[in-house]
């Protein structure tokens, strides 16, 4: 087994006691909900007399204890069942399958960019602290940080998509357009535009201010002057020294953020009216699908610990001094 | 007085704004006496084109002003009651971890770690689902996601701190572990803990308009999310109805952000 | 007696009104090795990085500096090498040594990037690391702070400099480290025919390795001349104290410079 794989299935292990809790805990929380799926879906669909109602309730084993249900439910997943989603009478896990891909693309994207832009403009600022533009950009990016991304998303839909028409207003996709190929893929890009904006643009700020007051720090390391009497350009020492020894706190966070931006994505994809993860977490709550919701936390979950991952290999490759203590 | 005197330029902006804010709060029932849910007017009436409703009014007729005033209470009361929760729950949670260690120190971190690893508003969520939407529930909900850096920082302070002179010193007067934990190192570790408030209190605020926006938040009470939520349905027609209690969130955010900085040039321990 | 190779007239520097220097003026030979000696605070370190062009820019100064052997005003790098006192301050701990040195070769000798990495592990031989060529693509953490003087002494060297500006190069190592460090520095110099400043507050070093001798005190050059005038013929009161708490070099280092009383010199 090459270590690359070892060590990733080393630490999945390691994260498997923080998979425990989380599922015992999201289902201790949902087993206090008052009213079950049966009830939902009785306001859902309808008349049914009590005895329907304790025939479907035993069909969907909620007739047992709480313990015994938790035992059920974890034996399932085990086996890699999910449960089943009351709201999409579809299972669990390929509702989730289908709605991930979406979410993960959104993510992907404005992680990206939001880490690119915020630390090249972070280098830009922190570049030469305490200079015009080191202040215009400070204070740029402490006001971006303070906008609710969903709100930011609406102002963009007024802005690209209301007034300018520029933009589609929402969806993953035009419906039925017949488009394939690299056709849909631009359809798909245009739509994705404005929610990866208003999801970014926090993060991009948060990075920026990162990176520049690490790089304020690092210029006051006593090796940044070292460099200097060796006679290096200022372009090199910003660039290939402060910077790249700045940009390591950068990369941690973007770990530290994951679950955040999954978070932030519930309500963008809200906003924009797209099939995604995120959204079916408002729904299932909406709709009280509890085997769903429990599936999207601890799907959720997983999420983090992998994006995590990725992170600390990321960080390993970066940093020697970790490497050599790994 | 003091508090004023070591804050910088940022932080003294931050802390006018915040207390522009908190007037608003207080003085909403004198300024818009009245339930702000009430229709009071016209729907639909632009900004600045009638003198009783100066901000204009909803599609339903209800006051723009009335709502962006009470919404204040709202979002400072839950942002600042969640963010103390969570600060203290937190900080019990780290001390505890700190200072017994061993499995109790294994357990509770593995815990935090796991709150840490599903997303906040995801946990809010869930919470909200449980409960019900109140402004206690939403309390609870938001600083469910929230306290779990107040309990790292606090854990590591209490390590730093329990080797220390005046934590042996209770020890010889024979205080009791928990005892010494509580009213020895506790009140010690708080202090890079209150530094945390400022991003809790930002965070709180952006969870709530999120769950209100959501239609998750108090029905019974007016909130600047779920203005936002109301304006959306007619934003070709009337966007400031977005507009404007989104740019109150940001500048209250904004506000709670320059304290921050103004306490963390102080005691620079803000990431 | 012909150009030296650096003179300085006049030279004052004070940080935001606190004098560091007062009208000091020296000169130094090509080929010349110069020590200055002084207690901490006494100047000696402002003195070298005035002279290197490495003050702090809120430091003021005044008079001048001239090198009158070079043709053109010298460069850092280039001609002038600086030697720090902490070896892991002088490097950057997330690029490999032979990096941190070929990228001081590029830049100054214009070489292409592969002879540049072949130069940077010519002059890591020179600094005596061993399998220089393997040890490239280290990173300073792998090394010890011997090991990483040397190091840093190679990326001082890699623009092939005609003056090595050492800033108490060896205080921050133990005593058989010290001596390698030194012996390397005295080796390298005359290899090289580098003229050689080095700052100290070890007057034992100072009289074994200096041919001139400048000692601060309190921001003033009070003596400076031939290490053996200097040192046997005292003129200066504070100079005189220097030498009387004198101990060997093999003696533990916080007892060899004493306190020394201040009242009633100057």
């Amino acid at each position: 087994m090459p270590p690359f794989v070892s060590f990733f299935l080393r630490r999945l292990l390691g994260a498997l006691p923080v998979l425990i809790v989380v599922l015992v805990g999201s289902f201790l929380l949902l087993e206090a909900a008052s009213g079950d799926a049966v009830d939902s879906y009785v306001a859902r669909s309808g008349a049914m007399d009590a005895e329907q109602m304790a025939q479907l309730r035993q069909e969907w084993g909620l007739d047992q204890g709480p313990l015994h249900r938790f035992r059920a439910y974890a034996s399932a997943l085990a086996q890699g069942d999910l449960g089943w989603s009351t709201a999409f009478e579809r299972p669990v896990g390929s509702v989730i399958a289908e709605r991930l891909p979406v979410t993960l693309l959104l993510m992907g994207i404005a992680t990206a960019l939001a880490f690119f832009l915020g630390s090249l403009l972070g280098v830009l600022a922190g570049a030469r602290p305490g200079s015009f533009r080191d202040r215009f950009l400070s204070i740029t990016s402490l006001a971006l940080y303070a906008v609710p991304g969903f709100w930011l998303g609406l102002v963009l839909i007024v802005i690209f998509a209301v007034d300018l028409r520029w933009l589609p207003i929402g969806g993953i996709e035009t419906v039925a357009s017949g488009k394939s190929g690299l056709a849909r893929i631009g359809d798909i890009a245009a739509h994705l535009v404005l929610p990866v904006a208003s999801l970014a643009m926090v993060y991009m700020a948060l990075y920026l201010r990162l990176m520049r007051d690490r790089m304020g720090e690092i210029w006051r390391d006593p090796f940044v002057r070292a460099l200097e009497a060796r006679g290096l350009s200022r372009r090199r020492i910003v660039w290939r020294h402060v910077a790249r020894n700045a940009v390591l706190p950068v990369v941690t966070m973007l770990g530290l953020q994951a679950a955040a931006m999954l978070g932030g994505s519930v309500v963008v994809e809200s906003v924009f009216a797209i099939p995604g993860f995120g959204r079916l977490a408002a729904e299932a709550v909406a709709r009280r699908d509890t085997p769903l919701l429990l599936g999207v936390i601890l799907c959720s979950a997983v999420t983090v610990i992998i994006a995590n991952l990725l992170v600390d290999l990321a960080y390993g490759k970066l940093d020697p001094r970790v490497r050599a203590g790994r | 007085m003091i508090f004023w005197r070591q804050m910088n330029f940022e932080g003294r902006a931050g802390l006018i704004l915040l207390a522009i804010l908190v007037l608003m709060a207080l003085l909403a029932p004198l300024l818009a006496p009245g339930d702000p849910l009430a229709i009071t007017g016209e729907p639909m009436l632009r900004p600045f084109t009638s003198g009783t409703h100066m901000l204009g009014t909803d599609r339903l007729g209800r006051d723009v002003l009335a709502g962006l005033l009470h919404g204040t209470r709202t979002t400072l009361l839950v942002a600042f009651s969640s963010a103390a929760v969570a600060l203290i729950a937190g900080s019990i949670v780290g001390t505890l971890a700190g200072f017994l260690g061993g499995i109790a120190d294994t357990v509770l971190m593995r815990i935090t770690e796991a709150f840490q690893t599903v997303p906040g508003f995801l946990l809010a969520l869930a919470s909200i689902s449980v409960t019900g939407p109140s402004v206690a529930t939403l309390i609870f909900a938001i600083s469910l996601g929230n306290w779990t850096q107040a309990a790292r920082v606090t854990r590591a302070e209490v390590l730093s701190l329990r080797e220390r002179d005046f934590v042996a010193a209770a020890r010889t007067l024979g205080m009791r572990p928990l005892e010494i934990a509580f009213r020895e190192i506790l009140p010690n570790a708080f202090g890079p803990t209150a530094s945390l408030a400022a991003i809790s209190v930002a965070a709180a605020i952006l969870i709530e308009a999120a769950l209100s926006f959501l239609g998750f938040g108090d029905p019974n009470r007016v909130t600047w999310g779920s203005m936002i939520a109301e304006g959306r349905a007619v934003l070709r027609a009337a966007p400031y109805l977005s507009i404007v209690p989104g740019l109150a969130l940001v500048i209250t955010v904004l506000g709670i952000h320059l304290i921050g900085r103004g306490l963390s040039r102080t005691e620079r321990l803000q990431p | 007696m012909s150009e030296p190779y650096l003179r300085i007239r006049n030279l004052t520097v004070d940080y935001g009104g606190t004098a560091a220097l007062q009208d000091v003026s020296l000169q130094l030979a090509k080929g010349g090795r110069l020590a200055l000696i002084g207690e901490s605070g006494s100047g000696k370190s402002t003195l070298a990085m005035a002279i290197a062009g490495l003050l702090p820019r809120r430091a003021r100064s005044g008079g001048t500096i001239e090198f009158p052997a070079l043709p053109r005003q010298p460069s850092l790098g280039k001609d002038i090498g600086v030697l720090f006192q902490d070896p892991s301050g002088s490097l950057d701990p997330v690029m490999t040594i032979g990096d941190q040195i070929a990228e001081v070769v590029m830049t100054h000798r214009g070489l292409s990037w592969i002879s540049a990495r072949l130069m940077a592990a010519e002059l890591l031989d020179r600094v005596h690391i061993p399998k220089p060529l393997s040890r490239l693509n280290s990173y300073p953490h792998e090394f010890s702070g011997g090991q990483k003087q040397r190091i840093a002494l190679a990326a001082a060297l890699a623009g092939n400099p005609s003056l090595l500006i050492a800033d108490e190069p060896t205080s921050a190592l133990d005593t058989v480290v010290q001596r390698h460090i030194v012996n390397l520095l005295d080796e390298l110099v005359r290899d090289n025919g580098l003229t050689l400043l080095f700052v100290t507050h070890d007057i034992a070093l100072a009289s074994e390795r200096a041919d001139t001798i400048g000692v601060l005190y309190k921001g003033k050059l009070v003596e400076c001349g031939p290490t053996a005038g200097v040192l046997g013929e005292p003129e200066h009161a504070y100079t005189k104290a220097l030498i009387a708490t004198h101990i060997s070099l093999d003696m533990p280092r916080r007892k060899r410079l004493a306190e020394i009383n201040a009242d009633g010199l100057q």
